[in-house]
């Protein structure tokens, strides 16, 4: 049983690094999407990296989106991008958007004439890839 | 029989090497899935999951203060002279966020002498909280040589906070995390209301009672990640604030959005109301001074 062990933990740690390696890999894509300007206009993060590892489930959080703003939204799950799919609910549980309905589009963006509570969930679109890490950042400029 | 004490190390690296032979590409290949991952007891899982929480930045507060040309007040700081203060990771935690809302307020208003000040707390807390790597020489040179662009200097701060997240979550230091993006919002709300004290603004009180749903979000966050009962004393003090910022009364109606698939934005057409007295106010802002001081004293 001990034998087992010291493999069992081994595999685990590499593993567990591997997986984190990726994660680091998919942040930078997600970088790459929010910095993506055609006007010169930049985004700036709001210091937060959304991570989850995703299988068939969906993660989900909620943020308030201020009035007189412009977010993007940008998610990765690898090198191609539409594994992902996020979805804005507002506070009655309204689908606002969902990038699913434009081929899994990895970023968007979203004026936002007046402050709005909402709810993200993400998952992956599992006819892409079942499971993996996925990001997702936020943006804003005024 | 003899048994080889390496066969399991030798077993171990074969495993581990043919882990590490499958890159990201490889992952991509929905057949092929560990049991491992799959398995929500796994430590992978572990590692990676967990509920994921969102604060707003607070930087986004310093930027409506400033649109509503009120003048820089430096008296709202935190003297910089209290870093040395800060020796526990969760006063030091607390202290960068708050810190660093102070370094977005003084970046956004000009305050170049102010700011450079603020830069070398900043500097101090993340050095003593193993942050280096996101407030690197690459970054503070950069901050210095945009120091006639307040727009570039903002995007590199959040920029690097943002490496900070990512770094300590990564490291399993979420509970530190949060205490970053607990103190940032903490000042940014004490900004707001001192503010709104000496010169009342619809603006302001708005956007005091739009935090309704992000305080929530600090209280889950503290909870979740209570090392040993250290954030107690802060989340009884936010829950009680929580009481105050029950009483805003936030009208939602629904509209549909319109999206424009070109440029790929849409845009929110709802109406949100927010009802918030004088009274109100008062209570947050005198349960947000208490909480802020306890954090910086």
């Amino acid at each position: 049983m001990k034998s087992l062990l010291v493999p069992a933990f081994f595999l685990l740690t590499v593993g567990v690094g591997h997986a984190q390696q990726d994660c680091e890999r998919i942040v930078q894509n997600c970088e790459r999407q929010l910095s993506e300007s055609t006007d010169g206009s930049e985004f700036i993060s709001d210091g937060q990296v959304y991570t989850a590892f995703l299988d068939r489930e969906k993660a989900e959080f909620k943020t308030t989106f201020f009035g007189g703003t412009t977010y993007r939204i940008s998610a990765s799950a690898g090198e191609k991008d539409n594994y992902v799919i996020f979805t804005i609910k507002d506070p009655q549980g309204n689908i606002l958007f969902s990038n699913k309905n434009y081929r899994n589009a990895p970023y968007w963006d979203f004026r936002v004439i007046e402050t709005l509570p909402v709810t993200i969930e993400t998952e992956l679109d599992t006819d892409l890839k079942v499971t993996g890490c996925a990001v997702m950042l936020i943006g804003f400029q005024r | 029989m003899i048994k080889n004490p390496l066969k399991p190390i030798l077993f171990a690296v074969l495993c581990g090497t043919l882990l590490c032979s499958c890159d990201g590409d490889g992952s991509d290949n929905q057949d092929n899935i560990d049991d491992e991952v799959l398995d929500p007891n796994s430590s992978l899982n572990t590692v990676f999951d967990g509920k994921i929480f969102s604060i707003p930045s607070p930087v986004q507060t310093a930027y409506l203060i400033k649109s509503l040309d009120l003048e820089f007040d430096g008296t709202l700081l935190n003297d910089e002279k209290n870093v040395g203060n800060y020796v526990t990771e969760y006063k030091q935690a607390l202290n960068l966020g708050i810190y660093g809302t102070d370094l977005g307020y003084s970046t956004l208003y000009e305050q170049k002498d102010i700011t450079m000040r603020y830069l070398g707390s900043v500097e101090k807390l993340t050095s003593e909280l193993g942050l280096d790597a996101a407030f690197d020489t690459s970054f503070l040179q950069s901050f210095e040589e945009n120091n006639n662009d307040e727009e570039s200097m903002i995007r590199l701060m959040s920029d690097a906070f943002r490496q900070a997240d990512n770094f300590l979550k990564h490291a399993n230091r979420k509970p530190t995390s949060a205490l970053i993006l607990t103190g940032g919002w903490i000042e940014s709300i004490y900004f707001a209301c001192r503010l709104n004290e000496e010169k009342p603004s619809p603006d302001i009180e708005r956007r005091i009672g739009e935090q309704k749903q992000s305080l929530n979000s600090i209280i889950d966050i503290l909870v979740e990640y209570n090392k040993e009962g250290s954030n107690d004393e802060l989340i009884e003090q936010m829950r009680d604030l929580k009481l105050s910022f029950d009483k805003v009364i936030m009208t939602y109606e629904y509209a549909a959005p319109d999206t424009d698939k070109e440029n790929k934005i849409t845009t929110f057409h709802h109406s949100l109301d927010i009802a918030i007295d004088e009274v109100i106010l008062q209570e947050i802002r005198e349960k947000i001074e208490i909480i802020r001081s306890n954090i910086i004293n």
